[in-house]
């Protein structure tokens, strides 16, 4: 069944704290990543991408989803890279998407799986545009001048968090936050496409 | 070697779980095995290969439509092979969705444990997204990417495109 849109993400409050800027097909390594501010899913309150880099040494960005397995499969490992990294300066912000997943949905599924992490709506997938994500969960990792350093998924093993060989976000992190140079900057994020309207 | 039969083992189960009835037993794919297997056993026709997996929706909706586009060809004319990219713990469901949809075409499952260096065996410009089509000419060169989920139309034309590049 589709889920309703709620009534209190109007189109007019998202349009007055969208500031997203025209489609960028791909985000570069080094590029300045497009500002945002988006509805916080649960309270509706803007989240300002400025507002966090202004206040941690990076932000991570992850496109996530409601109802896709592989976006779900990743929960726990998002929640608990954000708890590890969250008192070492790095800001995480999820953002859904998806038309379908109305904010209401967002913050129920936030809650429900333990997404400590801010998540917000992205009405009519503007930000996904402008950074070029397709799918979830996407990574996009910013340092504090808003530069993007890592790119892509998460690792590679969406079955068992256990049996991961290859933890490419979480190297991206500690390299960074080492100070040393991220050992694998781009990887090909895989999971569902993000439902555009 | 725990490791790998891991790995294996539920791919080996979804093989003698296929069903019967279902149009072709599913096969496994190493990524080296790609152009061998799919993309050189195929030349002289027009080859189409979906990439595709049972958690992706757009996927399952696409394969109709997909069965509908390649009925106008001649076999003579095209192929079409399916690679489902499930991972162990959901490839069992593989032969199970062929089976109920009555999908007429060969598919083979992904062996890797790895998702990108599948990925990038298949095309180096494939950014993983799912459903994603290929169209190779007779020569055996991709003639036509189709990105996301497509419609019996778009992938009609990628194969006649595809027909019409020269020999």
């Amino acid at each position: 069944m589709r889920p309703r849109r709620p009534v209190l993400v109007a189109a007019a409050l998202a349009a007055a704290l969208l500031s997203a800027p025209a489609r960028a097909a791909e985000l570069k390594i080094g590029a300045t990543a497009p500002d945002f501010t988006l509805p916080s899913a649960s309270d509706g309150k803007p989240v300002a991408l400025q507002g966090l880099l202004s206040m941690n040494k990076g932000v991570a960005v992850l496109f996530i989803a409601t109802k896709c397995p592989v976006s779900n499969a990743y929960n726990e490992r998002m929640a608990a890279l954000a708890k590890e990294f969250a008192p070492k300066g790095i800001a995480f912000v999820g953002i859904n998407s998806n038309k379908a997943e109305p904010a209401a949905e967002t913050a129920e599924h936030a809650r429900k799986n333990g997404l400590v992490f801010t998540v917000v709506k992205d009405p009519g997938n503007k930000v996904a545009d402008a950074y070029g994500a397709q799918k979830t969960p996407e990574v996009f990792l910013l340092d504090a001048a808003g530069k993007l350093i890592y790119h892509g998924r998460i690792d590679e093993n969406q079955d068992d968090a256990k049996a991961v060989r290859s933890p490419d976000f979480k190297n991206a992190l500690d390299a960074f936050l080492a100070g040393k140079p991220i050992p694998v900057a781009e990887t090909k994020a895989f999971g569902c496409t993000i439902k555009r309207v | 070697m725990r490791a790998v039969q891991r790995l294996l083992l539920p791919a080996a189960l979804a093989l003698l779980a296929a069903p019967r009835g279902a149009a072709e037993p599913v096969k496994l794919l190493r990524p080296d095995q790609y152009r061998s297997r799919i993309v050189a056993a195929k030349k002289g026709r027009v080859l189409l290969v979906n990439f595709w997996a049972t958690w992706c929706v757009p996927c399952r909706e696409e394969m109709p439509k997909l069965a509908a586009a390649a009925r106008t060809f001649s076999s003579k004319d095209l192929a079409v092979v399916l690679v489902a990219t499930d991972t162990p713990k959901t490839s069992r469901e593989v032969p199970t969705f062929l089976s109920e949809t009555k999908v007429p075409f060969v598919c083979w499952q992904v062996r890797s444990a790895d998702p990108q260096p599948f990925i990038d065996a298949v095309d180096k410009s494939w950014d993983g997204t799912l459903p994603y089509t290929l169209v190779y000419d007779r020569k055996g060169d991709v003639a036509v990417r189709l990105a996301g989920a497509q419609t019996e139309a778009s992938i009609t034309d990628a194969i006649r495109k595809a027909l019409g590049a020269p020999r």
